[in-house]
């Protein structure tokens, strides 16, 4: 079976999923049996079946998996949007599709992920660019600043874009300077460390990312940052010490921007203790652990929980977006909820292995990167819901209400399946045969050491 | 590099392993405490989500029902009290923010359908979250006529069924409008005392309506005391707390324990006390359930116990060493409720044999199924039937030409007593009045109290009581 074949096959269940979700959501709210909105689980299923052609067309030899995992996820998503209020799927669908067409985008003109090997600094720059845009031009909606206004009272949050950009950037700095990193020259306090013309690009690259989003006001993209920085790092050099390293560096960091700014300490003083403050600043965390109790193990049942109020309001504030993982717990209950994590768990799994069967260094911390970028956030916003750690803004990937996050993680996933395409079949510009062999010496070197045998 | 991106899996995987367990402890094992914790909203939209039972009165006007509405495809049940004027304090209220009280607390089981096997078939899908109907022993009728004879006044009204216990009115002023309480409870606990039932834990000394009690101890009694026992009075009596005079400085020379009643003689029930004493008059007292909360069905925390109190707290009937002249004509340390001296003259009323007040008659499920049927329960016997009927006897001179004349009733025999208790402020009074109708068999008990009045018991406290009494007997019972 061919494994576009499979990837058909296996979009299936999330497809049923999602029309079974949205008959019960429109079932349950209306008390008879309906099959709720079919035109437009029929246009997602459409979008999905496009992505799938279009890797059938082009990358014919891309993992089967990883599609089928996000369709799964997208539909729980859009199905518990439609859950809290129709427009708000209505809106996300509409995203789901700008997101379709960018993944397509990439397939289609991304034939191979090499060639962005070459333009890593000026990637790199465009992601720290996107991020001073939103520095300067910003619009700031509860107390951070990480939109632009668009036209129509709409906004993007840039900082989601430049997530991808610096991976992108970072895997091809990292892949340059690899051998430099394995190889420390000196040590300092027992830890080592790499030549200065390694740390100091590096450390300059963080020192922005991170001051523009203390600026920016936004601790989670920091945290995310820095996490998909350490654990690039680390799959590149291959040195526990810099993961260590760099934990211990940004504890003693978190302590100080806990210390200096005042909303990231409100957001540790609700996680440590929410209900001392219950009416107030703990509510939110609050009112979410009260709905995910309510689901208890089996879930209230889609349309069952009680998460809006009778004026519109929602129970949980931010429930389609921070909170979304809420919703699914109190509905679908604790099974349900992990059903759900285990599919992000799936997906990371599937995007390792990807960078594992890579053939090259920049192969394999691109698909390694991406994937943190998806697990970690996925990890980083449910942590918060479940007070595992203190709340943060980032977005629960294919799920939260929101067009760029949903944008962005589809041209990743894409740019995933290009990796593992490419990986089985490595990349042949068409062109004339007398070209071939010049070119071939420019663009892939191994050949060459094949004259010499 | 490969064992680096394994590695790199296992953690992230190990950071989900981590929210699992915490989604586990708040879903699983933590749930039922975060459930029950006060102030979660989820659990009371639970609570919304059943269709609770109405709340009905004897003569089947609905003071409590439960109205549907369809809140994000969800039916809730709103509270709704389409009288919510005419026994605020005995119906009680349900809601999120203030909590529970009255009926709607003590049959909060019946009302939100969680008695009996009820629960295990909603569970299974067998049976609809629907409570149960109280169908209660108020008469709206006799209610809406108490409510208004205490209108613009302090007080209180209780009517009992002397023969089965039930309660035909209970009314407190000032009240208050159930249907206010959902929007609007901070204005109602502005005004203040209107939440507290002065029927059930209004605290007054009884004044002279506790001569009845005195009366009975008295006959009851190895002192051979009879209705025609012949008392000297000459105005004054000097007793171990000072001395002792009639109301209003009156002298009525030799005259018979009913008259003693009938003219509510001081000096004469203190002469009386103290002959008794505080082993005699105590355990009449105990008997008649002074000394001890009354078991009507009211959350226990709206109901007080009367009885002789020290300070705040309440000490038993018969201690020795109190000044018995004194509790034998309702001063010094005797604290009682409305319902209290009702359940004297009920008590008076059925032969002597005293019954638990109730307010509900009838629990019925939406099927029309009775769960519970309410039957008249004795606690005790406080004087002998003959005794009883000698009191009836005594008590209805007083009405018929003692102080209690304004609670006559044409063509019909009421039997009463009148008490006007002083309160700290000179000039007003506590006007009181327990009464019986008609007495030859009575179908009525009542107890009234008037606070800060001018007034005394026989001119404010025996027209109200009588207006009751009159409507009570108006339905032929």
């Amino acid at each position: 079976m061919s494994p576009r074949t499979r990837e058909l096959g296996f979009l299936i269940p999330g497809a049923l999923l999602g029309v079974i979700g949205v008959a019960s959501v429109a079932s349950a709210k209306s008390n008879v049996l309906e099959p709720g909105p079919v035109a437009v689980a029929a246009a997602v299923i459409g979008l999905f079946l496009a992505m799938h052609c279009a890797l059938r067309w082009r990358m014919p030899q891309a993992d089967p998996y990883l599609l089928p995992i996000v369709g799964a996820i997208t539909a729980i998503g859009l199905v518990t949007l439609q859950r809290i209020d129709p427009a708000l799927a209505r809106d996300q669908v509409i995203w789901v599709a700008v997101g379709a067409i960018g993944f397509i985008g990439v397939v289609l003109i991304v034939p191979d992920h090499h060639v962005l090997e070459r333009y890593r600094y000026m990637i790199g720059l465009t992601g720290v660019g996107l991020l001073v845009i939103t520095m300067i031009f910003g619009t700031e909606i509860n107390g951070a600043r990480l939109w632009i206004e668009i036209g129509g009272g709409q906004t993007v949050q840039l900082g989601e874009f430049s997530k991808v950009l610096i991976v992108i950037f970072l895997a091809g700095f990292l892949r340059d300077k690899r051998e430099l990193l394995a190889v420390p020259t000196r040590k300092v306090i027992g830890v080592p460390v790499p030549p200065a013309a390694v740390v100091g690009p590096l450390a300059l690259f963080l020192v922005a990312a991170l001051a523009l989003v203390v600026v920016l006001n936004d601790f989670g993209t920091a945290l995310l940052f820095f996490g998909i920085f350490l654990a690039m790092i680390y799959v590149a050099a291959g040195r526990a010490a810099y993961a260590i390293s760099g934990f211990v560096l940004f504890i003693a960091g978190s302590v100080a921007v806990w210390a200096l700014v005042p909303r990231v300490a409100d957001r540790v003083t609700n996680w440590l203790d929410p209900f001392s403050d219950e009416q107030d600043q703990g509510y939110q965390l609050v009112q979410s652990l009260y709905a995910l109790a309510d689901g208890g193990t089996f879930g209230r049942g889609l349309g069952g929980g009680f998460l809006v109020l009778e004026n519109g309001g929602r129970v949980v504030p931010a429930l389609e977006t921070d909170f979304l993982f809420t919703a699914i717990g109190a509905e679908l209950g604790f099974i349900g909820a992990v059903g759900v994590l285990l599919l992000f768990v799936v997906l990371a799994a599937r995007g390792f292995a990807i960078a594992a069967r890579a053939p090259d260094g920049f192969s394999k911390l691109l698909a390694a990167g991406l994937t943190t970028v998806v697990g970690l956030q996925a990890l980083l916003i449910v942590g918060g819901v479940v007070r595992l750690v203190p709340l943060t803004g980032v977005t629960l990937p294919f799920m939260s209400y929101g067009g760029s996050s949903v944008v962005t993680n589809f041209a990743l996933i894409a740019l995933l399946l290009v990796i593992s395409h490419r990986t089985e079949r490595p990349y042949r510009p068409r062109m004339r045969r007398r070209d071939r062999a010049a070119e071939r010496s420019l663009l892939d070197p191994e050949p060459i050491e094949a004259y010499g045998e | 590099m490969n064992r680096n991106i394994s590695r790199l899996n296992w953690a992230l995987a190990a950071g989900f392993v981590l929210l699992v367990v915490m989604l586990g402890w708040w879903q699983v094992v933590d749930a039922e405490d975060l459930r029950g914790r006060a102030g979660n909203q989820q659990t009371a939209h639970r609570e919304r989500l059943i269709d609770r039972g109405s709340i009905l009165t004897a003569d089947g006007v609905a003071v409590a029902r439960s109205a549907a509405k369809k809140v994000d495809g969800q039916t809730i049940y709103r509270r709704v009290y389409p009288e919510g004027t005419l026994a605020p304090h005995v119906v009680g209220f349900t809601d999120d923010n203030v909590g529970t009280t009255g009926l709607e607390s003590t049959y909060d089981r019946y009302l939100s359908g969680s008695y009996g096997t009820e629960p295990l078939l909603q569970r299974l899908n067998l049976k609809a979250k629907r409570g149960a109907t109280l169908k209660t022993t108020l008469i709206a009728r006799v209610q809406r006529v108490a409510n208004q004879q205490l209108l613009g006044r302090t007080g209180a009204v209780v009517a009992l069924d002397p023969k089965t216990g039930a309660v035909l009115a209970m009314a407190s002023s000032p009240g208050y409008d159930l249907s206010k309480v959902a929007s609007g409870f901070a204005t109602i606990q502005k005004q203040e005392g209107v939440l507290v039932n002065r029927a059930t834990s209004g605290r007054y000394a009884p004044g002279s309506t506790f001569k009845v009690v005195t009366a009975t101890a008295a006959l009851e009694s190895d002192l051979s005391y009879t209705p025609t026992t012949q008392f000297d009075d000459n105005g004054s009596i000097s007793t171990p707390g000072g001395p002792i005079r009639n109301f209003g400085g009156k002298t009525f020379g030799r005259h018979s324990l009913t008259d003693a009643l009938t003219f509510s003689i001081n000096t004469t029930f203190a002469r009386i006390g103290t002959n008794l004493g505080a082993k005699r008059l105590g355990a009449e007292m105990t008997a008649f359930g002074f000394g001890a909360r009354p078991g009507i069905d009211l959350p226990e925390n709206q109901v007080i116990a009367s009885g002789r109190y020290k300070g705040p707290t309440l000490v038993a009937s018969d201690q020795e060493g109190e000044d018995t002249a004194r509790i034998a004509i309702g001063q010094e340390q005797l604290v009682v409720a409305p319902l209290q001296m009702a359940m004297v003259a009920q008590a008076i009323g059925n032969d002597g044999t005293l019954l638990r007040p109730y307010l509900v008659q009838t629990i019925v499920d939406r099927g029309g199924a009775v769960v519970r049927e309410q039957t008249p329960q004795e606690v005790g016997q406080v004087a002998s039937a003959q005794t009883a009927g000698e009191l009836l006897g005594m008590m209805r001179r007083v009405v018929d030409e003692g102080t209690g004349t304004s609670a006559a009733l044409a063509g019909l025999s009421v039997a009463g007593k009148t008490g006007t208790a002083e309160t700290g402020d000179s000039g007003l009074n506590n006007a009181w009045f327990i009464g019986l109708a008609p007495a030859e068999s009575p179908k009525v008990a009542v107890a009234v109290v008037i606070e800060n009045t001018g007034g005394t018991g026989g001119s404010d406290a025996a027209p109200v009581a009588r207006e009751v009494m009159q409507a009570a007997l108006a339905g032929g019972g």
